[in-house]
């Protein structure tokens, strides 16, 4: 094998101890790197086994795709057998990757492993996820997926104000702590290499989404004026885009926000037959203010719908896109999938009969991430990882 | 570790910023009519609040790479780093001199991260992208809204295009430790569609699974009940029971303890298929006490919760401080800005949070260090 077919973390073994999205993602896509992941559950076992909907053989199809490629062992209460495994194993490792608390990792015969730098093994890097935080007055509670998305204020810009809340449809607050604890095992192993030490890195569900709340944390600090497109969309009215003959579409002209604009809204608008707006007062010439998060994009967007009504989603995403500006239509999933776009990129790949999953996220020129099969069934490898490591049942 | 940030405007400067964190020397290739994000409102003091929270740890260098002159500085300074970071739209970069081909000749240590909208091959290739186009195209705005509803966008702009730095940041990470083994570096390709993707891991994995298509649940959630927003006498809890045992302690802790027994409800799968039925004998219940007896009694219990917080309520929270989840920076002439805390909390080698530069203040001594490397390395040669 060349040392470009050697994969990045060949030699690395992963222990994870986790339940839920946010370390078994961590720890999958570690796998997809080339790490040996060895999954520990206790009692009965990660909570996503249980969670619908399931594939045809009944297992999960979320926890699937959490533990693919990873061998499992369980561990029953009060087994002292158990616990000298997980002992064994760790001692092993190079990474642990867990969302347990101080007092659950010592009643496993792991004390001290979540220390700054681990005493009985100074190597290891060991990533530790709380909901809310190791430190404070709430550490230790626990906080769900949507518990987070509404304590970080994620609630409360989808929806409309004084109605129910309704929550990101995505796992936002697991999904983004798993990337950012693949990062920090990444980097504490880079680290590593200087002078072999490894140490505890803290994450968050909560500390997660307020790291990538940034742009709103700094907008409200102490803003010269609240008109901005991006202030203020706690209190705004759902936002579904401009209706078509078929799927709503987004468009902009003029960047985003903020930019000088793109000369070519004045001829998207001859050219799908609203040349009116030219001398509407209320339009700009330049579409900056008008669509996209332009601050009069919602007030004026009956005037656009009168006549996008009469095309197809396609057809003025086309006219858009031809003339200079951005767009896309509200595709759904199934749509997505059919997209030549998503086909070109290679986005998902087969890893069963009939199972696929999302590719590694980023396309690398000489490191090829290996997207394994087959998940673990509860406490699968108990016996063999136990023989493996020189453990007599 | 040294780093080279051509990027404007978010899903690229915000690689840098988190690289910068993690100790990285990271210098800010701007042009001299600015990062767009300096304009993109709100101002605070008059500069762009995204600017400002974007383009933490960084050097500010400006360079106008349309002159053959700054080109060559920037290649040059190109030559001395360990990641270069661009996101300028498909094919430009290749014209500017600037391409993986002509940085890897020059230094093929270099971990080339190339930030796009819709990947680098393809038909939409050189289509511009944003945030709220994303999170149409890649069908995340289908995840959310009531029951019934069809969708609905995130208001909240710019989390894909963060969710693409996060992603190219893992890349980046990922081979710099390759590099350690195989001495070279090597071509990030990161679009926002893969990343939007990424953060949709488990919805997307389900899709792929069962071929049913995800579809909103206002506060609730397909794979767990009760997983959502219950409206108390004064506002709402959000509460979720993962597992048998959460289950237990949540019908222990709303004094409803027969329902742990109630076969309908006896396991997670159950639950979710009985959602109304439990819906209608736990939101009475709910609803007939305040919300802050709700949260002593589930939190006595074991039981996952929490209330909803604005702005206000999270820059002063204890337990957001007390874990450095947000940071204030001292930004001089733009006053005192709030940022998110680091994302990770490193014991050994713990990363700060330093302010944006001002535009171009660190221009002249940055070239005068290229100057200087240059010199050692002609004297070395």
């Amino acid at each position: 094998m060349s040392a470009q077919e050697r994969a990045v973390l060949q030699d690395v073994h992963v222990v994870e101890i986790a339940s839920g999205v946010a370390g078994p993602m961590a720890a999958c896509r570690l796998g997809d790197l080339g790490a040996t992941v060895t999954k520990v559950e206790s009692g009965e076992g990660d909570w996503t086994r249980g969670a619908p909907p399931f594939m045809r053989d009944g297992t999960s199809a979320a926890y699937f795709a959490l533990n693919r490629g990873k061998r499992g062992v369980r561990i029953g209460d009060d087994d002292a057998a158990g616990r000298a495994l997980v002992r064994r194993l760790v001692e092993r490792a190079d990474v642990v990757v867990t969302d347990r608390n101080t007092a659950s990792l010592a009643a496993m015969g792991l004390a001290g492993v979540d220390d700054d730098i681990c005493a009985w093994h100074p190597e290891l890097v060991v990533v530790q996820i709380s909901d809310v935080g190791r430190a404070g007055p709430q550490a230790g509670k626990p906080v769900s997926e949507v518990g987070a998305q509404a304590m970080a204020g994620y609630t409360r810009y989808v929806g409309t104000l004084g109605e129910p809340s309704i929550r990101l449809g995505a796992d936002v607050a697991g999904c983004s702590t798993a990337i950012f604890a693949t990062q920090a095992v990444l980097a504490a192993l880079l680290a590593r290499r200087a002078n072999r030490r490894g140490q505890r890195v803290d994450l968050s569900l909560l500390n997660s989404l307020l790291s990538m709340k940034t742009v709103h944390l700094a907008a409200q600090s102490d803003p010269d004026a609240y008109e901005g497109p991006r202030v203020g969309g706690a209190y705004d009215p759902p936002e579904r885009g401009w209706k078509t003959a078929d799927a709503p579409i987004t468009f902009a002209f003029g960047g985003a926000v903020g930019a000088e604009g793109r000369p070519g809204w004045t001829q998207f608008v001859e050219a799908i037959g609203l040349s009116r707006l030219l001398a509407d007062p209320r339009f700009d010439k330049t579409g900056r203010l008008t669509t996209g998060l332009g601050p009069k994009a919602r007030e004026l967007k009956a005037e656009y719908e009168q006549e996008f009504v009469r095309h197809s989603a396609k057809e003025i995403v086309a006219r858009v896109r031809e003339f200079g500006g951005f767009a896309s239509a509200y595709l759904t999933h199934d749509d997505l999938f059919r997209e030549p776009q998503f086909e070109a990129l290679d986005i998902v790949r087969q890893v069963d009969d009939d199972v696929r999953a999302l590719a590694f996220p980023v396309k690398m020129s000489a490191t090829r991430p290996v997207i394994r099969g087959s998940a673990p069934s509860l406490g699968q490898h108990t016996r063999e990882i136990a023989r493996e490591i020189g453990l007599a049942e | 570790l040294r780093v080279v940030d051509v990027s404007i405007m978010a899903a690229g400067p915000w690689v840098g910023a988190l690289l910068g964190q993690l100790g990285a020397e990271v210098i800010k290739i701007e042009p001299p009519a600015g990062d767009g994000t300096r304009w993109v409102e709100p101002l605070q003091r008059g500069m762009g609040t995204n600017y400002m929270c974007l383009n933490l740890n960084k050097k500010g260098v400006v360079l106008d790479l349309k002159s053959a002159t700054d080109r060559q500085v920037a290649l040059d300074l190109a030559a001395t780093a360990d990641v270069f970071i661009q996101n300028f739209r498909g094919g430009v970069i290749d014209r500017l001199g600037l391409g993986y081909a002509a940085l890897c000749a020059a230094n093929p240590r270099i971990v080339y991260c190339s930030v796009s909208g819709f990947g680098e091959s393809g038909p939409l290739a050189k289509e511009a992208c944003a945030d709220f186009i994303m999170q149409a195209y890649s069908a995340f705005a289908r995840l959310n809204g009531r029951p019934g509803d069809e969708l609905e966008a995130f208001r909240f702009t710019g989390f894909i295009d963060l969710t693409t730095s996060v992603v190219a940041t893992e890349g980046v990470l990922a081979a710099l430790l390759e590099r350690e083994s195989t001495g070279v570096g090597q071509k990030l390709e990161v679009s926002m569609l893969q990343a939007a993707l990424e953060m949709q891991y488990t919805r997307v994995a389900e899709m792929l699974a069962t071929a049913t298509a995800p579809r909103p649940l206002g506060s609730q959630s397909a794979g767990l009940m009760p997983d959502g927003a219950y409206a108390t006498l004064d506002g709402e809890v959000f509460v979720t029971a993962h597992d048998n045992a959460q289950w237990s302690a949540f019908c222990a802790a709303i004094e409803r303890p027969e329902l742990a027994h109630d076969a309908r409800f006896a396991t997670n799968a159950r639950r979710v298929e009985n959602r109304a039925a439990l819906d209608a004998l736990v939101v009475p219940v709910i609803r007939a006490r305040p919300m802050i007896w709700w949260m002593r009694a589930f939190e006595r219990h074991g039981v996952p919760c929490a209330l909803a917080q604005h702005f206000e309520a999270l820059r002063y929270n204890a337990q957001v401080r007390d874990n450095g989840m947000v940071a204030d920076v001292d930004t001089g002439d733009w006053g005192r800005l709030v940022v998110g805390g680091l994302p990770w909390k490193f014991a050994a080698t713990p990363g700060a949070i330093e302010p944006s530069p001002r535009p171009g203040a660190d221009t002249e001594a940055v070239l005068a260090d290229l100057t200087h490397r240059q010199a050692a390395r002609a004297r070395s040669a």
